[in-house]
């Protein structure tokens, strides 16, 4: 690469490394929408601010710089995971962030579009029962992945491109007040039955849906099956009947080679 | 009421008539109103639980409706109560034809979170596991589409020549199909011995039935008329629906996970090629798939050959905590792209595992692909999308 | 019949009839899912022939069928069609439960979506458990089935509630 490309990574180490602390100083207080049956005593994990950034890999610096020079501001924070580029941009960019990716950037295809609530689930069996011993102990702590999130609700989805064979994936916060993002489809139209999907599942308003109704489950289903204080009943009345004890329990065999399940 | 014209018209004629006439109106008024039909969300070929609402105008579809959600078990929120190698066991019964490349793109992804690298002879393994479960499912869709389309003789070939494929992957892995034979590091056990020299002879079957369809199948000029100029899928329209697999490589777009995505398993080292066609119609379809069993058989061989010794299995914890973050890893499954966002807490289940299942988006396009299309050819579209209902419904 | 309800129907006759019925079942093959596949091998693949039993698939309604083999996960929102299925095939009818899934809900058996065992909705006569069983499990269960119907008294079964062919 020439000097054009090192100028560019360098921007796009510069912005991504502002943004994370700005990202960081807004987190010291408790997200609205993160309610949970403890009430507001969930701890938040301040993410320590990098001191120098990882850069970003040379392809997915690329793709941040097209996407800089369109949506401007609309950018909030970005990162990689394995050099695939996460994008998160403001609720009102949602959409344009689309056009950008369909029409600048040659992203044809749409993967997916989907959500994910990002409060710790309670404790399976309540906290005075013994509790599900077989299902695996997630962390209180609210922590946000790469690219952080404002709230509970995050939008993401990826699109990819079928002649460059390139992709990312965008993150978009969802608005605690109206608790809706705009919609995809009339941008790339497959976007139809997940935002369906993901309205269903998490309960997710999408503006500008032609006809927004159930997907998977039945007409007169109540509640939002993902999120997490959605419990599943089965394992609140007696935990997996299965369990055998074939695992010994951590720090008794810490020396076991690997070697089966 | 029959009316003697003869013996001279009865009293209430007229009022008869006019009666019988205002009924014709209405039913010339209703004519065009349509009517509805429901196919499904019982099959008797082995689609699965699909609904199809369409509305008819006479014998063309104004429009389509796919139901979905008969299959539907809840995946991703089961994914959050279970441990990595309890989902493992779970997610081979999304596409249940080819349930190892199911457990494939998971398994990769829990592998790169972890910084964990599967042995080379593991990998070429998966990989030769994953073609056979590619050749299994795509031999049964060469029986099937037959069978839509009119044939029933395809069919038991199908059946037939797939269970010798299934005899080898059992014989591997100890279950016809869903195996759980992947753990993250590699594999439970390796190969049993005179396993190698079977896979060969059991390719060689694979090319003469291939070659056999090839003759009954796309030889016949009744299913060449039936398919022909059938759903024809543009790629633009295609991609932004997210259709993927044979689907979209039908509608002439040279992609194909294993060579352009993110590398994974073995295919980057082997000499083969990508099958497209211009036409994107049921006909394209079922070329490419036939196309691609071939060269999966192809790249079997090349497998076999090429297979190194070594251990199985990667040094991993008894017990499996896979670090805190997120990834993407998508494959060329045989219905299309698979895809597993996982974001992890470092806990010994992941935090939230998205499924990004192929059918889901190549039915979703039935809306958009069934406006206008004969009756009869719902069903031979259907049969040429070819969906699995575990990989929509998950 | 009103000798088999009264009971007054001789054994060899009685054997005789059942001999009958336990090999011309037509088999309604509800195939949902994993299960499915293999109870198409079980049906159409030359290796295990089940039509050698005397069980045929697709009867051309589900009014002429006698037995009913439930393969796969069955979801809440499926569960009405199959009531609905069951409740018109006439007398006597069987159900075959075929996988773990339509045992007791399965790898499922936690699912919000997930009727847990279609026992909850038909009465079962034999539970095929696998999963996903292999084809000779499924003719393992249809044998076991039919020694059931040999042995079965036929005014046992006719006795009481009338025969409702409808729903």
């Amino acid at each position: 690469m020439t000097d054009a490309g090192d100028s560019r990574e360098a921007e796009a180490q510069a912005e991504a490394g502002d943004s994370r602390e700005a990202e960081a100083k807004a987190e010291t207080e408790l997200p609205p929408g993160a309610g949970s049956p403890e009430g507001d005593e969930i701890p938040i994990v301040e993410p320590e601010p990098d001191p120098e950034p990882e850069p970003l890999p040379e392809e997915a610096a690329k793709l941040l710089a097209q996407l800089e020079k369109e949506l401007k501001d609309s950018i909030i924070e970005s990162g990689h995971t394995f050099g695939d580029l996460v994008v998160r941009v403001a609720p009102e960019a949602w959409r344009k962030a689309a056009e950008v990716a369909r029409d600048k950037l040659e992203c044809d295809y749409l993967s997916f579009v989907s959500g994910i609530d990002w409060m710790p689930a309670p404790k399976v069996g309540g906290d005075d029962a013994g509790g599900d011993t077989s299902s695996p102990v997630q962390p209180t702590e609210i922590t946000f992945g790469i690219a952080g999130s404002d709230g509970r609700f995050q939008v993401f989805a990826r699109v990819q491109s079928t002649a460059r064979h390139h992709g990312f994936t965008l993150k978009v916060d969802v608005d605690e007040d109206t608790f809706s993002v705009p919609s995809w489809v009339p941008v790339y139209p497959g976007a139809d039955w997940h935002e369906r999907e993901t309205w269903e599942m998490f309960g997710i308003g999408f503006d500008g849906h032609p006809g927004m109704r159930h997907l998977y489950l039945p007409f007169e289903f109540e509640g939002h099956p993902l999120r997490k204080d959605y419990p599943l009943l089965s394992r609140e009345i007696k935990p997996w009947p299965g369990l055998v004890d074939v695992e010994p329990m951590p720090g008794e065999e810490a020396s076991e080679e690997g070697g089966g399940e | 009421m029959t009316v003697d014209f003869r013996s001279g018209l009865p009293d209430n004629a007229g009022a008869m008539l006019q009666k019988h006439l205002a009924d014709a109106r209405i039913n010339v008024e209703l004519e065009t109103e349509g009517m509805v039909l429901n196919i499904g969300p019982q099959h008797p070929a082995t689609h699965g639980t699909l609904r199809v609402v369409v509305k008819l105008d006479g014998e063309r579809v104004v429009s389509a409706d796919p139901v979905i959600g008969y299959m539907h078990r809840g995946y991703e929120k089961l994914t959050e109560f279970r441990t990595y190698p309890q989902i493992t066991t779970l997610i081979n019964r999304i596409d249940w034809l080819s349930s190892f490349a199911n457990e494939v793109p998971f398994i990769h992804a829990a592998e790169r979170l972890m910084g964990v690298q599967a042995p080379p002879r593991a990998e070429y393994i998966r990989t030769i596991l994953t073609e056979l479960s590619r050749i299994s499912t795509f031999l049964l869709f060469l029986g099937e589409m037959g069978l839509q389309v009119g044939a029933i003789t395809p069919a038991f070939y199908g059946f037939r020549d797939r269970e010798h494929v299934l005899n080898l992957i059992e014989a591997a892995t100890g279950g016809r199909f869903h195996p759980n034979f992947n753990r993250i590091g590699g594999l439970k056990v390796d190969l049993p011995s005179g396993w190698i020299d079977d896979c060969r002879r059991v390719m060689k079957k694979v090319f003469d039935s291939v070659d056999e369809f090839e003759e009954l199948v796309v030889g016949n000029e009744i299913f060449e008329v039936r398919t022909r100029g059938v759903g024809v899928i543009p790629p633009g329209v295609g991609a932004a629906y997210g259709v993927s697999g044979s689907n979209i490589r039908a509608s002439g777009v040279d992609w194909d996970l294993r060579r352009d995505g993110q590398p994974y398993l073995v295919y980057r080292d082997l000499d083969w090629k990508v099958w497209t066609h211009p036409d994107g119609d049921s006909f394209a379809r079922y070329w490419v798939r036939m196309q691609e069993t071939r060269e999966s058989a192809r790249m079997v061989v090349q497998l076999l050959d090429g297979l190194p010794a070594g251990p199985v299995m990667a040094k991993v914890p008894r017990i499996i905590k896979v670090p805190e973050g997120e990834v993407w890893v998508n494959t060329e499954n045989p219905l299309g792209e698979m895809g597993y966002y996982l974001f992890s807490k470092g806990a010994t289940g992941p935090f939230r595992c998205k499924i990004r299942s192929a059918s889901f988006s190549n039915v979703s396009i039935l809306p958009w692909l069934l406006k206008g299309v004969y009756v009869p050819d719902i069903i031979t579209i259907l049969a040429s999308l070819y969906f699995i209902l575990g990989d929509i419904d998950r | 019949m009103g000798l088999v309800e009264k009971g007054k129907v001789p054994k060899p006759l009685t054997w005789l009839l059942n001999y009958s019925r336990k090999y011309s079942l037509w088999m309604f093959q509800w195939g949902l899912a994993c299960c499915a596949i293999e109870m198409g091998a079980a049906l159409a693949s030359p290796r295990y022939d089940m039509m050698r039993l005397g069980v045929i698939p697709f009867p051309a309604s589900p009014r002429q069928a006698d037995l009913l083999v439930v393969s796969g996960t069955v979801t809440d929102k499926m569960a009405p069609a199959v009531k609905r299925l069951y409740d018109q095939m006439p007398d006597p009818k069987y159900v075959i439960s075929m996988g773990s899934c339509a045992n007791c809900g399965g790898p499922y058996w936690d699912s919000y979506s997930v009727t847990k065992g279609i026992d909850q909705i038909l009465p079962v006569d034999v539970y095929v458990p696998g999963c996903p069983p292999r084809p000779e499990a499924l003719i393992e269960g249809i044998v076991l089935l039919q020694q059931r119907i040999q042995n079965e008294d036929l005014a046992e079964r006719w006795r009481g509630e009338p025969i409702v062919v409808g729903g």
